[in-house]
This record gives C-alpha cells, sequence and structure tokens, in this order.
C-alpha cells in the first residue's frame, strides 16, 4: 500500500511537460494517467520532507505533478489511482466535471470531461482545503486553443472567441512594431511556453499528515510558517540549470510564462531584463479571465490559486545605451533572474539566500541564427 | 569576445558553478571596470552606511541601512533618490565601504554586468559604476541585491525617478500633466531582523529569514502614526490642481492602499498605460474608498484632481502575506491627509 518514493530533485530529470504533436492534436480523446502517492522529497538544503504528489502523465510515463495538456473541446480521460493511505479527491477548480468524490485508499477512479476554453487551469486535491493541496497535491493543467489566431494571424494562447482587443494587441505587435523585431510567438515551439507552479512547504504541517495526526483547518494558515519555497518541486541552484524553468532564447522570441501559486502566501514575482505582459487571470470561480487592458509589469501579484499568464517579449533590455549593443566586451548570455519580491521566499530551511523560489532567462544573442 | 578581465565573475572561465558560488559564496570582485562603457550624462555616487538609528513613535531606536550619496552626505533615510531624464547616460557608482554589495536600479533594464545580481554575475567589494539609459519617465527604485532578503528589509533602498525629457510636470511626452507631486514610499520594520549580521543565513544557517514580524510602519521613512500629519508625507494642493502620487511597496506585506478621491491610474511599474505605441493598455480609474492592493516592489502612478475644499486621509495597511490579516495584530496601518485649499 505505502509506496513511498525517494526524490532527490537536484538529481532526477523530471518535470518535463508532455508536448502536444500537429497530429495528435486532431485526436478527440486525451488520456493520462495519476497516481496519488507518499514521496519524501530532499529539499533544496538536504532536508527531507514527506509529500503526497500526483505522479503519472500519458499511460506509461511515470513524472511527479505531471503538466497535463489537452486542447480545447477534446474528451479528457483520467485514470486516478489512490495509492496514498488516506482519501483523496481530484479537482480542476473552473471546470465541469473535471472532479470526483472521495477515492478511498488503494482505489482507482475514471473520470471524463471536455477541456474548457484556452487557458491555463490547475489541479489539485480539494479536500480538507487547503491541506493536501499545501502538502504537494497540486499541478497545471494546460489547455490549447482549438483556433488561437487573431484577426491578422498572430497565434496566441486564448480562443477566438475570449480574446479581448488587448491581448489581439501584444500578440500582433510581436515581430511587428520596431520594439518587438524578431517572431510571433510560436505556440508549437516547448521552449516558448512556460509553466511556472509556485509553492511553499512549511515541514511541520507535512509532519502531521505523513504521522495521521489532524490538522486544524481554521488555524493552519495562522500556523503555517513555510521554510521552503519552490517552482515546480524545485528551488534555488537547482532551477539555475532545469531546462523546464528556465527560459533561454534570441531577442525576438516571446515566451509565454504561465504562473500558478498552489500555495498559501502571496508572491510578488519580479522578472529582471523585460518588463512583461500581463495576459490572463483567473475569476474566483476559476474560469480563465483574458484581460482587456493589458499592463507591462516588471512584479505581478500572484495570491493562493491565482493563475497569470505573462508574454516575456524578449526585447533588447530597453536601458541598455543602444551605442553599447550588441555588447563586445561583456560576454554572453545575457542572464536575469525572476524571483519573488516578498522575499522570505528567497530563503529555505530559514536562510541560504537565494536557494527559494528564483530561477533565470537568458538572451543568447542579438537575434536568431538563420537555420 | 575580448581580454575584458572576468576574474572574479561568473563569466571568468574558472568560476565554479555550485551550490556554494550561487549562494554562499558567490562571485565578487573588489572592483571592475564597466564592460562597453561609455561617457555619462550624469552620474550619482552611492556608498553603504551601517548603524543609523532612528527613533521610533514608541521611544526606542530601530536601526537602518541605506545608500549614502557620498557627493552630498547626509544621514537620510530612504537613501536619497536618484531622478534623472529619459534618455540620459547614467551611471551609479558604488562604494561597498563595509564588506561586498551590489545595486540593482529596479525595473531599469540594462546588461547582466549592470544589473547588481551577484550569482549571475558579480558583488562589489570596493567599487563599480553600473550603466544604464533610461528608455522610458517613470517611477522606479533602486536596492542592494546581496542577501537581499535581509539588505532590503534593512533599508538599503531609495527611489528611482525617470522624468521625460522636457523635465518633472508630465507623465510622459505629450501625456498627462500634474502640478503637484507626492512619494509615498511604504516600509515595514522587524526589530529581531536587527539582530541579524549582513551575511546572516548565507552559508546555511537557520536564523528565521522566512518569518517577518514587522512593528514599524513607514511612509518615506516616517513612522505612522506620525506619517498622519507630517509635512514630508501630506498632500497639500488647490482645487483645480492635478497631484501626481508615486506610491512604491518597499514593504514584505500586501498593501492595501484606500484613498479618500478617485483616482486615474496612470503608470504601472515605471510604465505609463496609453500612448500612442501601446494599444495594449490604457489609463483606469479608482473609485474613492475602493481598497486597491500591491505586492512588494510593485509601484503605481496615481493622478488625483481634488474638486472640494477639506480635510482627506488616506489609509495604508500592511496585510500578512499568508494569513492577510493587518499586521502586527492589526497595528499595521499608516495613514496620511491631503489638504485641499
Amino acid at each position: 500500500m505505502n509506496r513511498r518514493e525517494f526524490l532527490a530533485y537536484g538529481a532526477l530529470g523530471g518535470g518535463a511537460s508532455v508536448i502536444l504533436g500537429a497530429a495528435e492534436a486532431q485526436t478527440a480523446t486525451r488520456t493520462y494517467e495519476l497516481f496519488i502517492e507518499p514521496a519524501d522529497v530532499e529539499m533544496i538544503d538536504g532536508t527531507i520532507v514527506y509529500m503526497l504528489l500526483f505522479f503519472g502523465g500519458p499511460p506509461g510515463v511515470r513524472e511527479p505533478r505531471p503538466v497535463l495538456r489537452a486542447v480545447e473541446g477534446e474528451t479528457v480521460v483520467l485514470r486516478i489511482v489512490n495509492n496514498a493511505p488516506e482519501a483523496h479527491r481530484f479537482q480542476v477548480p473552473g471546470v465541469t466535471g473535471a472532479t470526483t468524490t472521495n477515492i478511498a485508499p488503494g482505489q482507482r477512479r475514471e473520470i471524463r470531461f471536455t477541456a474548457p476554453v484556452g487557458g491555463t487551469y490547475i489541479y489539485l486535491d480539494p479536500l480538507q482545503a487547503p491541506l493536501y493541496r499545501l502538502v504537494g497535491l497540486h499541478g497545471a493543467f494546460i489547455v490549447t486553443p482549438r483556433n488561437g489566431l487573431t484577426l491578422a494571424g498572430s497565434p496566441t494562447p486564448y480562443s477566438a472567441t475570449s480574446q479581448t482587443a488587448a491581448v489581439r494587441a501584444v500578440f500582433d505587435a510581436m515581430g511587428t512594431m520596431p520594439r518587438f523585431a524578431g517572431d510571433k510567438w510560436n505556440p508549437n515551439d516547448i521552449a516558448r511556453d512556460k509553466v511556472w507552479v509556485f509553492s511553499q512547504t512549511d515541514p511541520a504541517l507535512n509532519k502531521r499528515v505523513e504521522l495521521r495526526q489532524s490538522v486544524d483547518l481554521a488555524t493552519l494558515a495562522a500556523n503555517f510558517k513555510p521554510r521552503y519555497f519552490t517552482i515546480n518541486g524545485r528551488s534555488g541552484f537547482d532551477l539555475d540549470e532545469d531546462p523546464t524553468v528556465r527560459i533561454s532564447g534570441y531577442v525576438g522570441q516571446p515566451t509565454l510564462i504561465r504562473t500558478i501559486n498552489t500555495g498559501l502566501a502571496t508572491h510578488a514575482p519580479h522578472i529582471h531584463g523585460n518588463h512583461c505582459f500581463e495576459l490572463a487571470g483567473n475569476t474566483t470561480a476559476g474560469a480563465v479571465s483574458v484581460r482587456s487592458n493589458v499592463y507591462e509589469r516588471d512584479v505581478w501579484m500572484l495570491a493562493p490559486l491565482d493563475r497569470k499568464d505573462l508574454l516575456l517579449p524578449f526585447e533588447i533590455p530597453p536601458d541598455i545605451p543602444r551605442e553599447a549593443w550588441p555588447p563586445v566586451q561583456e560576454p554572453w548570455p545575457l542572464r536575469y533572474v525572476m524571483h519573488c519580491h516578498t522575499e522570505m521566499s528567497q530563503t529555505a530551511g530559514g536562510g541560504n539566500y537565494p536557494q527559494g523560489a528564483l530561477c533565470h532567462w537568458e538572451l543568447l544573442g542579438p537575434q536568431r541564427p538563420v537555420a | 569576445m575580448t581580454d575584458f578581465p572576468l576574474a572574479g565573475t561568473r563569466f571568468d572561465a574558472t568560476a565554479p558553478l555550485n551550490f556554494d558560488s550561487f549562494g554562499c559564496n558567490t562571485y565578487k570582485v573588489d572592483s571592475l571596470p564597466t564592460p562597453d562603457r561609455l561617457e555619462p550624462d550624469v552620474r550619482f555616487v552611492r556608498g553603504v552606511r551601517f548603524g543609523l538609528e532612528l527613533p521610533t513613535p514608541d521611544g526606542k531606536t530601530i536601526e537602518v541601512w541605506r545608500f549614502e550619496d557620498e557627493l552630498a552626505p547626509r544621514p537620510v533615510w530612504p537613501s536619497p533618490p536618484i531622478r534623472v531624464r529619459q534618455g540620459q547616460l547614467v551611471h551609479t557608482q558604488i562604494y561597498a565601504r563595509n564588506n561586498a554589495h551590489t545595486i540593482h536600479h529596479h525595473g531599469i533594464e540594462p546588461t547582466t554586468f549592470n544589473d547588481g545580481v551577484g550569482h549571475v554575475s558579480f558583488e562589489v567589494s570596493d567599487t563599480y559604476d553600473y550603466q544604464w539609459r533610461p528608455h522610458t519617465p517613470g517611477t522606479f527604485f533602486y536596492h542592494c541585491h546581496k542577501n537581499t532578503v535581509l539588505h532590503f528589509e534593512m533599508g538599503m533602498y531609495g527611489l528611482l525617478i525617470v522624468d521625460p525629457p522636457s523635465g518633472p510636470g508630465t507623465i510622459y511626452e505629450g501625456g498627462p500633466s500634474y502640478q503637484v507631486e507626492a512619494m509615498w514610499v511604504a516600509d515595514d520594520l522587524d526589530p529581531r531582523w536587527r539582530t541579524l549580521g549582513h551575511s546572516a543565513g548565507m552559508c546555511g544557517e537557520d536564523v528565521g529569514l522566512n518569518r517577518f514580524d514587522p512593528k514599524y510602519f513607514c511612509i518615506s521613512g516616517v513612522f505612522a502614526p506620525n506619517t498622519l500629519n507630517d509635512p514630508r508625507v501630506m498632500v497639500r494642493a488647490q482645487r483645480g490642481q492635478t497631484v501626481l502620487i508615486r506610491l512604491l511597496n518597499a514593504s514584505y506585506s500586501i498593501l492595501r492602499t484606500t484613498l479618500p478621491m478617485d483616482a486615474q491610474v496612470v503608470a504601472l511599474d515605471g510604465h505609463y498605460l496609453g500612448g500612442p505605441e501601446k494599444p495594449w493598455c490604457a489609463p483606469y480609474t479608482i473609485r474613492a474608498n475602493t481598497p486597491f492592493e500591491m505586492v512588494s516592489a510593485q509601484r503605481m502612478d496615481l493622478l488625483i484632481r481634488p474638486r472640494l475644499p477639506g480635510v482627506f486621509t488616506a489609509k495604508l495597511e500592511f496585510l500578512d502575506w499568508v494569513t492577510r490579516a493587518i499586521q502586527n495584530g492589526g497595528q499595521g496601518v499608516a495613514q496620511t491627509q491631503i489638504v485641499v485649499t
């Protein structure tokens, strides 16, 4: 029953998302298997923390917290197996039919639902909210629009029916306005579509769950003292070379960043090097909310259960003097951090700055080499 | 690549890239020439100073760290603003004075060497000239980016204002104008963090930097409740004038602001809203007495146009990042007044 798994994230190449091929996108049904299981997870400072995680992916794949992807309108089939010692549930907040009742230990459940309108969603265990979500039972569900083109033909991550004039203007500007010389956003290049799931871990809370002690949900927030702050389950140096989190590209390769907060603390993601366009968020009911006024931000608020999509334009960092562009003496790549500015999140185990919720994007050169 | 000296930086071919060089023992130089250096139009000199004890309203004192303007030294906190015009080539020279530090010009987007983040470039033990040229007018700030969790909280920051080429008075060239300017920088201070050394926690010690329990709340260096009547914070305007409030959340709280009159948001994070080059955004209005929230490091530029004389109170509430309760048992509030004649 208790299939405890040890995850040393620093040494593991997991977390890769499942890539949609063009042909596959034509299929009407998409099947995933998810296994709810305990795991002993090594934090950046070597501390081992008990977690409950979703493992899985397409049949036969076994990744922790897999990114699930579907195309709008497809039938999504989820086969969920609970290998944890207590009951759990599954839910995609805001999506009709994407929910289960209690799944008892050792039981399996299959659900089917229609992939909703294009955008970024969370899947989680809603039981005893927010307890099991905080202990690790969460992940990202990404829906690709069936038709994401603007009227001018620019690809976007949003269905034509939910696009706003403001969001169309942003994607139409890419590769068109001199400021954004280069490519349009490329929806078929997984390197241009990143998912950053922020979370926080208080080992004392996880320990209570491991020991199957009761947790008072009324005082959970007041007692929640997170010591680890992660993006896609990792933090600090472990994210430095992580290709699923780090963004690499040339000037003119705009990149979508889907940011999600599954924790209980409000984050303040701050990106260096370029301001980002805040494209979409979510309503309290869980629906995708495409912005009708798109702000250029260097910090965005990411409250618990928020999903916010940002477009990193990959423009020339605009405050480099043009006489000094491209740099000659300064080496490439130009490397910029993204970190949460509520800086308690930059710690691990009470110190160890900057081994918290921090990662990087890098500019490889002034323009994409011609193939 | 040239023979530019990279020793000590992350780009030193012999430099290790590992857990230690990422945090505890990161890249440091005493001094380094600025790569791709140009002659500046304007320069600022900022030296690190520790040990400024500020009196608190409860009769105690609390220490802040800061950057001093070494061309006009004065023991002020927050650090003196850097104010420049769009398009000027700027050099900001740091003197670390006390161990290693950096200056990051927040929201300004220069090259990596000039961005002031140690683990992707270098920290500075002596001096370095950060080179940048602001391309857009707006409200920014600068701060130390070493052990940032602590150094920023200890007060190592100041405002950075970029005016349009024609100078103060408009949001951008040809944009909305203002006659009165206010700068509100919200901050919160935790006395426990004052017991920590500048490198606290960096090499693995648990010094509790994940826990933040502020006891003092400031606007622009003035402690609440004195903010209510302090002329450094209060706004005085005449009917018919337009007031620009540059609001920065330099705290680690969620800042919930309630203004007593309608405010037009004309810029966010140093980028103005609207204008012919930005068809994706436009200014918007926040109605009077409607609270709005900002997380750490966000900026809002707000225009208010008082129509009636009177004394109006603005309220800034500091909320815990997990519980969203008002900090310090409900005491985390700073108020000030807008006096219209």
